[in-house]
């Protein structure tokens, strides 16, 4: 389990980041919290020429808030992101899904963009992107551009991120008023990849009934995956259990998550079903009634 | 309370209190010495290239490339092997493979013309580093033709697929049998006939540090020294011989810190053998430091049996007797010197336990299979302990008698006959009945039962189990029968002796690897010889110095073994040393005390003399001491084991399970043990915590699991999970009061007993749970998928 060999940067401002990612190509990789990355060198998954390391750059961190929408700074720890104010006012989905990734010391290092721009189809922030409509901003030496969640995760590890380009920036929104979140996940153990992972978001009309529902599921496909029947069926509905029953059916009805070593796709399958059910009750009891 | 507030200092007396490990604040601020801080001048790496086929022949292997690479200097393959060692044949150092009904075939330590299992040594690059070493691994070219894989005992079996060992006609590695007591009495007079065929999953041991070694060939003297992370120094000498064609004076063995073996450092492999050929051939030193993927898929796995049970049984729920067949699948290479097959015999072998049965019979069949070898792993006989426990529970379902009250029919009460189990082990000693209640106290099972109705009416699973066990670590001797545990492992033989600064030294040939000898061996000697806990000196880990011993830590033995021939030991180096004194302090021996290392004459304060100037003494100014008297400061002393007695304890376990997603959530673990006197309490919990910690996960997440195709599919920390803090209960333990039978050594081990009865409790617990859905548990891994599919909320896969 030693790494295959490579040459190391260790660039100081992004600008030399976007040159060297221009000159390498796909033959560099960057190196952020190196959780993801650092055992899939030793394993020899990966195994670029050119390993950029961002750690040193100025400027790529932090989290702020500005017209509604929380920026996070793609070299932000995800340490940091769990203990901010921002967060857990504006982005409870988000709280609530940073302690499921690994342990304290995995998001001591672990980076809000390294895993975003890894998108691991099991990874929680992804999903949290997926669901609160995030951006990410992608730059390269000739160009900057905003890409929508949506847009962005393309498949297991496989995103709109070109080979010369680097994820900069993730642009959060604040939700709607009054809306309630949630983030539920089944995992083997505290910390492990999840099994299922769901993010819901429920509002309420001033009758009470679903004004907006919005899910996004980890583990039935290769990426964060938005039901948008599943989202529609609740609109309009009492926020019971039989309509979220009807939900997490609606949800998984065309999914056929793979087996694997801990469990077969209908397990997987099974754990969604029950997952969205009980995503949907606990954001709706965090919903208040639009006045 | 902290656990800090519970570790108190020394008292009075050591023997009993909570004394602080002296290894740890060495291992905790980072100063521990383990094998892979071994640097030496010159030292070169070792990696080896590892198959990916289960199984195939191989038809050629070529290193030439990786030989041209910079920073190699050298590549070995099967050919060189050959040429450079002799093959094994695992056990034969120490008879084993005489054992009748035992097929040992003979192998070299690489692949020479087939491998047979994923993981299967086939070339070794020494490098200058462990990177160019596995750079050179990526430019081997090997051409494997494939074989069908041999992955299930029914594969094994099967006449339409190929043989594991060319050498033997079938896939068969062991066949036994045995037979106590009168079987057909009991089936003749039982009320029912109750069949049941229950599996163990393929598991293993997993240390924080894995194997490695360095072995340093020094040519000039023709002298090897190997610096391994081993159980048993003094095993490599004796079975490297043969094949690398050393004699064992002119190797040495070195261990320092050992991060964790629980049975699996206990046998050379064959790694080890062709690193030490290399150091050999090379005249320099080689290091080998296993990584977790090579660990996972060839450290060594364990357990994978089952067996077909069928038991004579009363309408009250009691065991007459039992009629097992039991199967094992072994993997492809037998372990040296402990070939796996050999623990099919475990089984039906330590099947009685605390239990009253009259008649027992085993038939016992072992095969060879494209797995990784089975190694002991922590009770290598656990299976027969959760074949027991469970078929209790199973019995107790059929005829819907409670698991306790079943319990308290069946297992024995002290003074009662049977005094003793069928194999004539008399049960004088065993609290099985005093524990069992003190645990039902304690859990309050009758309060549980009113509990669990209740939740169940609100649609919650919750359930309790139970399990007991006897361990035999060495266990009571069979009267007038040679000592069985002893002609294996053999008698405890422990240096004691005092130092020229008068502290004292005591030199063990344990290998001490998590359990605290450095501490516990200590309290020992301090007590009996009135020294401080401080001045006595533990020294273990050079077969230089140490006593040989084949095994040197493992079977729990250190607890009566080591601390016996210490407690005895020092008694004699006790009496040494007043004789000594009497005559320098011209005071009768009787009359002379020991106390914090002085020697003083009770009464007369005044007259004193320290073990530093009696040592000094004894060495420079011999003329004092009268012509003739014994002045060596040292005693050998060897100890059979004295009475010895059963450790045992009752576990009970209450758990629930969420029947949406399958997720256990332990709520309580309750520990009722009895290991004798505990040497030092803080250490025997802390065995029976990781015992059962090691329980929890073979039940609820460890897996060597291979596919259909015989590939290995848990080969990193992501598929074969580990239990960790967050899903391990605090533990409640509590002592009984133990029965003496020895008038000094009372101390009993409790290496095993965690792991050995653990697995039963929580999977009777989950069947206790899911009672009402009508789940029967035969398996002992249940993770949440399996526990849904038995649910019949997902299907089988």
């Amino acid at each position: 389990m030693k790494t295959p060999r490579f040459e190391y940067h260790a660039p100081r401002t992004v600008e030399e980041v976007l040159g060297l990612l221009a000159e390498h190509g796909d033959e560099a990789k960057v190196l952020a919290g190196g959780q993801s990355l650092v055992p899939l060198l030793a394993m020899r998954l990966a195994r670029p020429a050119h390993l950029v390391d961002i750690n040193d750059v100025e400027g790529l961190a932090g989290i702020a808030e500005r017209n509604g929408v929380v920026t996070f700074g793609a070299l932000t720890r995800e340490r940091e992101a769990e203990g901010s104010a921002l967060v857990s006012q504006h982005v409870p989905v988000m709280a609530e899904a940073l302690p499921h990734i690994g342990h304290i010391s995995i998001r001591n290092r672990g980076t809000v963009g390294g895993s975003i721009a890894h998108a691991d189809a099991l990874a929680e922030l992804p999903a949290v992107a997926r669901i609160t409509g995030a951006e990410m901003v992608v730059r390269s030496s000739t160009d900057e551009r905003v890409v929508s969640a949506e847009d962005f995760f393309q498949g297991h590890f496989t995103t709109a991120l070109g080979d010369e380009e680097l994820l900069t920036e993730v642009r959060v929104p604040k939700g709607p008023a009054g809306a309630g979140w949630a983030f539920e996940e089944v995992a083997r153990r505290r910390g492990d990849f999840a099994l299922v992972g769901v993010a819901a978001m429920v509002t309420l009309d001033g009758t009470g009934k679903v004004g907006e529902a919005r899910l996004c599921i980890i583990g039935v496909s290769d990426r964060p995956f938005r039901p948008s029947a599943a989202e529609a069926v609740l609109v309009g509905k009492e926020p019971s259990g039989e309509a979220f029953v009807a939900a997490a059916e609606e949800a998984v009805r065309d999914q056929q998550p793979a087996s694997d070593i801990h469990g077969s796709g209908d397990y997987r399958r099974h754990l969604a079903r029950v997952t969205v059910r009980r995503s949907l009750e606990l954001a709706a009891s965090r919903a208040g009634r639009a006045s | 309370m902290s656990m800090v507030d519970q570790l108190a200092p020394i008292g009075a007396r050591s023997i009993g209190a909570r004394v602080l490990r002296s290894e740890d604040p060495r291992i905790l601020t980072g100063r521990g010495h383990y094998v892979d801080d071994v640097v030496l001048p010159g030292m070169l790496h070792a990696a080896f290239l590892r198959s990916y086929v289960p199984h195939g022949r191989l038809r050629s292997v070529d290193v030439e490339e990786a030989r041209q690479l910079d920073g190699v200097v050298a590549v070995y393959t099967g050919e060189d092997m050959v040429r450079l060692t002799q093959p094994a044949v695992a056990g034969s150092a120490i008879g084993i493979n005489m054992m009748p009904g035992l097929r040992s075939p003979s192998f070299y330590a690489l692949a020479t013309d087939k491998v047979r299992y994923v993981g299967d040594p086939i070339a070794l690059v020494i490098a200058e580093d462990r990177y160019i070493a596995e750079d050179a691994l990526e430019l081997i070219v090997e051409d494997i033709a494939p074989l069908a894989p041999i992955v299930t005992y029914e594969d094994a079996l099967d006449p339409s697929k190929p043989r594991v060992w060319d050498e033997f006609d079938d896939n068969v590695a062991l066949t036994g049998e045995m037979a106590v007591g009168d079987l057909d009495g009991a089936f003749a007079k039982a009320d029912r006939v109750v069949r049941a065929t229950v599996f163990v999953h393929r598991h293993q041991p997993v240390p924080m540090e894995c194997r490695g070694l360095v072995a340093s060939w020094d040519a000039d003297n023709e002298h090897l020294t190997i610096h391994s992370s081993t159980q048993s120094p003094h095993m490599l000498r004796l079975l490297l011989p043969p094949q690398i064609g050393v004699p064992m004076e002119k190797i040495r063995v070195l261990a320092a810190d050992v991060g964790g073996g629980f049975g699996l450092k206990n046998g050379v492999s064959r790694d080890e053998v062709a690193v030490a050929a290399a150091s050999i051939d090379l005249g320099r030193p080689v290091k080998w430091i296993e990584d977790r993927l090579e660990h996972l898929a060839t450290g060594g796995q364990a357990r994978e049996e089952m067996a077909d049970l069928e038991a004579a049984v009363t309408s009250d729920g009691v065991l007459l007797g039992v009629r097992m067949e039991v199967k094992l699948n072994a993997g492809a290479y037998p372990g040296d010197p402990f070939p796996g097959a050999m623990f099919v015999g475990s089984i039906g072998g330590g099947f009685q336990g605390p239990t009253r049965i009259e008649g027992l019979s085993a038939t016992n069949r072992a095969v060879f299979s494209n797995k990784a070898t089975y190694v002991s792993y922590r009770g290598p006989w656990a299976t027969a302990d959760f074949m027991r426990e469970r078929l209790l529970d199973i019995v107790a379902r059929e005829l819907d008698i409670d698991p306790l009250e079943v319990r308290r029919r069946n297992y024995i009460e002290r003074g009662q006959p049977p005094l003793a189990m069928l194999t004539g082990q008399p049960f004088e000693s065993a609290t099985t009945k005093e524990q069992v209640e003190q645990a039902a106290k304690i859990v309050d099972w009758e309060g549980f039962r009113q509990r669990q109705a209740e939740l169940r009416a609100e649609g919650r699973y919750v359930g309790i189990g139970m399990a007991s066990y006897l361990e035999a670590a060495p266990g009571p001797k069979i009267p007038g029968a040679v000592d069985q545990a002893a002609s294996i492992l053999g008698n405890e033989v422990t240096h004691v002796s005092v130092d020229q600064d008068g502290t004292i030294v005591v030199v063990t040939r344990q290998q001490p690897h998590g359990q605290g000898h450095e501490t516990t061996l200590a309290q020992v000697a301090s007590d009996v010889l009135g020294v401080r806990f401080e001045d006595v000196r533990v020294v273990f880990g050079d077969t230089n110095v140490t006593p040989f011993a084949l095994v040197g830590t493992g079977g729990s033995r250190a607890a009566t073994m080591a601390n016996g021939a210490v407690l005895h030991g020092s008694r004699l180096l006790r009496e040494k040393i007043l004789s000594l004194a009497s005559e320098l302090l011209e005071a009768n021996p009787a009359d002379l005390e020991i106390s914090q290392g002085v020697v003083s004459v009770r009464g007369t304060p005044e007259a004193k003399l320290s073990l530093r100037d009696l040592a000094r003494t004894v060495a420079e100014e011999p003329g004092r001491l009268p012509e003739g008297i014994d002045t060596e400061l040292t005693v050998t002393y060897t100890f059979d084991g004295g009475s010895s007695g059963w450790s045992g304890g009752t576990h009970c376990c209450l758990l629930e399970v969420d029947v949406e997603t399958g997720l256990v959530h332990i709520d309580r673990y309750v520990v009722v043990e009895d290991c004798g006197v505990p040497v030092n309490p803080a250490i025997v919990e802390g065995q029976v915590r990781g015992g059962v910690t090691q329980g929890i996960g073979a039940v609820l997440f460890e897996h060597s699991a291979y596919g259909e195709d015989g590939q290995f599919l848990a080969a990193t920390f992501m598929d074969y999970l580990m239990p960790t803090t967050t899903v391990v209960p605090n533990f409640e333990i509590h002592h009984v009061e133990t029965v003496k039978t020895d008038p000094d050594v009372n101390f009993r081990g409790v290496g095993e007993g965690g792991m050995i009865v653990a697995p039963a409790c929580i999977t009777n617990a989950l069947e206790d749970a899911l009672a009402p859905l009508g789940v029967k548990v035969r398996e002992q891994h249940l993770p949440p998928a399996r526990l849904l599919e038995l649910i019949g909320t997902v299907r089988p896969r």
